[in-house]
């Protein structure tokens, strides 16, 4: 499948080098929203909030959808930003042009998003620990998640990117659709408080399986079956990547 | 190279841009080692060419072959054939020019060491390296051109593609252009120029091709061509422009 590793570890790089290089617009600003997530929810309102039925703390109960919610926002916005700009300057051409495979130009681009997603998490768990004892009840299964939903968001990132004709349209999906559904997917309340109607609704959101598959592997708490959440992001990590693939292929916005 | 002796193969090219037709039945061939001009009036269909041939563009019917490579089917290997100088300066932005060159060089699978050795030999060839370590924004118009060869040639393509590459520049780095393009053909690299500079393409090309409304009108050697009128003469006949 990589018959260029040169060529698609040298894209990596760069867009690994690029977020890196502007850290105080792409790694601080969720951590620090996270701070003051964490101090009004978890320290000023959680202690009156009963979750006695989880055996968990507000705080520890939102820390994973706080994860996840920065995991999403800054994988897809990497992408996003990277392919929608090199789409605007057409320095596109120069990926274009090269010998890399649709396969490997995707995979180059990935890197950055998944390497950005993947660094606030973790940021987002180190700075929870000044509010909270630390805590991780399946690293493994962590790691995982966390690599999905940054493969996932990664992805739509750049299907984003590819579909937008100027800057509105670029944060459209990620306003409208992806954080609405991510605030109802779980990450402030667990599901069983909600009516009967709102709770089927919720099953139907995507968000649901990635909140609760990162809250089971911090906390050892979910909602819903831990192998639903690890099928269903796989499946989907597997279908977004492939699809970017293919609109790479046929040129989707890419070749006149 | 599964075809060494014909660079560049075009069959029966048909390309829309919805309901325009940029290129109608286009075929012609390019020899190995060969300088060809492609020539033709402002939207006859050179740069859609190129694109095609670069694999920037799709095409509705027709093959493109690079050294016998199908560009749709084997791109990956057509592309590392091929070094295109476009018309316009689409760097990337957050890179200086040195980094920019090793990135691209990279991409071809071209290890980091030997791609910054390389990529300071074509600045200092170009007279760039005083400006190794700025961004293009701080290039003036003639830097940028120069630079744009530069990357169309970080990876030592087999064949040079050349969209008005001297377009907008003064005598000085006109003739280092044409010098360096004369070397390089010189060595055996096939050079495809598009230009509107008539004495350019006569002075420089050994073959020449002229489309026009997306139809080859005229092609072959230069002196079959031109059989002693000028250049610009033979291309105001055939395509009825000055």
């Amino acid at each position: 499948m990589i018959n260029n590793p040169i060529g698609t570890l040298s894209l990596s790089k760069r867009e690994i080098l690029r977020f890196v290089s502007v850290a105080n617009q792409t790694i601080f600003p969720p951590l620090v929203s996270s701070v003051l997530f964490m101090y009004i929810f978890g320290v000023a309102i959680g202690s009156r909030v009963d979750l006695s039925s989880t055996g968990l703390s507000y705080l520890q109960f939102i820390l994973p959808g706080l994860m996840t919610i920065h995991l999403i926002s800054s994988s897809y916005e990497n992408t996003s930003s990277s392919l929608f700009i090199a789409r605007w300057h057409n320095h596109i051409q120069e990926v274009l042009l090269s010998p890399l495979s649709y396969f490997e130009m995707v995979l180059g681009l990935l890197a950055g998003g998944v390497m950005r997603g993947f660094v606030v998490a973790v940021g987002v768990f180190l700075i929870s620990c000044l509010f909270t004892p630390p805590q991780i009840f399946h690293p493994i299964l962590l790691f995982y998640f966390v690599i999905m939903i940054a493969v996932i968001f990664s992805c739509a990132g750049m299907m984003g990117a590819l579909w937008a004709e100027d800057f509105g349209m670029l944060s459209m999906w990620n306003i409208y659709v992806i954080m609405p559904l991510v605030f109802l997917g779980g990450v402030f309340y667990p599901v069983d408080l909600l009516p009967p109607a709102l709770k089927l609704a919720t099953a139907f959101n995507p968000m649901y399986y990635f909140v609760n598959g990162l809250r089971y592997s911090v906390t050892g708490v979910s909602d819903v079956s831990i192998y639903t959440c690890v099928a269903f992001s796989f499946i989907m990590a597997v279908c977004f990547f492939f699809a970017t693939v293919y609109l790479f292929k046929i040129g989707y916005k890419l070749r006149t | 190279m599964r075809n060494s002796e014909i660079a560049i193969s075009i069959k029966n090219l048909t390309k829309f841009y919805g309901k325009f037709q940029a290129l109608d039945n286009v075929c012609f061939e390019v020899k190995r080692g060969d300088f060809f001009a492609f020539l033709g009036p402002n939207g006859a269909g050179k740069t859609t060419t190129i694109n095609v041939i670069t694999g920037l563009s799709n095409y509705q019917s027709g093959d493109v072959k690079i050294f016998g490579f199908d560009t749709t089917r084997e791109y990956t290997q057509t592309r590392s054939l091929v070094g295109l100088c476009a018309q316009e300066f689409n760097f990337d932005p957050f890179l200086t020019i040195h980094q920019l060159l090793v990135y691209q060089a990279g991409y071809f699978g071209i290890t980091p060491w030997i791609a910054s050795r390389r990529a300071d030999e074509l600045l200092d060839r170009f007279q760039l390296m005083e400006k190794r370590n700025s961004k293009h924004r701080a290039l003036s118009g003639g830097m940028k051109k120069r630079l744009l060869l530069c990357r169309a040639l970080i990876h030592d393509p087999e064949i040079l593609i050349l969209d008005e590459p001297t377009a907008g520049c003064d005598l000085e780095l006109k003739f280092l252009i044409w010098d360096y393009l004369a070397q390089l053909n010189k060595e055996g690299k096939t050079v495809f120029l598009t230009t509107h500079y008539m004495e350019e393409a006569e002075k420089l090309c050994k073959t020449i091709g002229i489309i026009n409304r997306g139809h080859i009108v005229r092609i072959g050697d230069k002196k079959e061509v031109l059989q002693d009128k000028s250049l610009e003469d033979v291309f105001i006949e055939v395509t009825g422009q000055e």
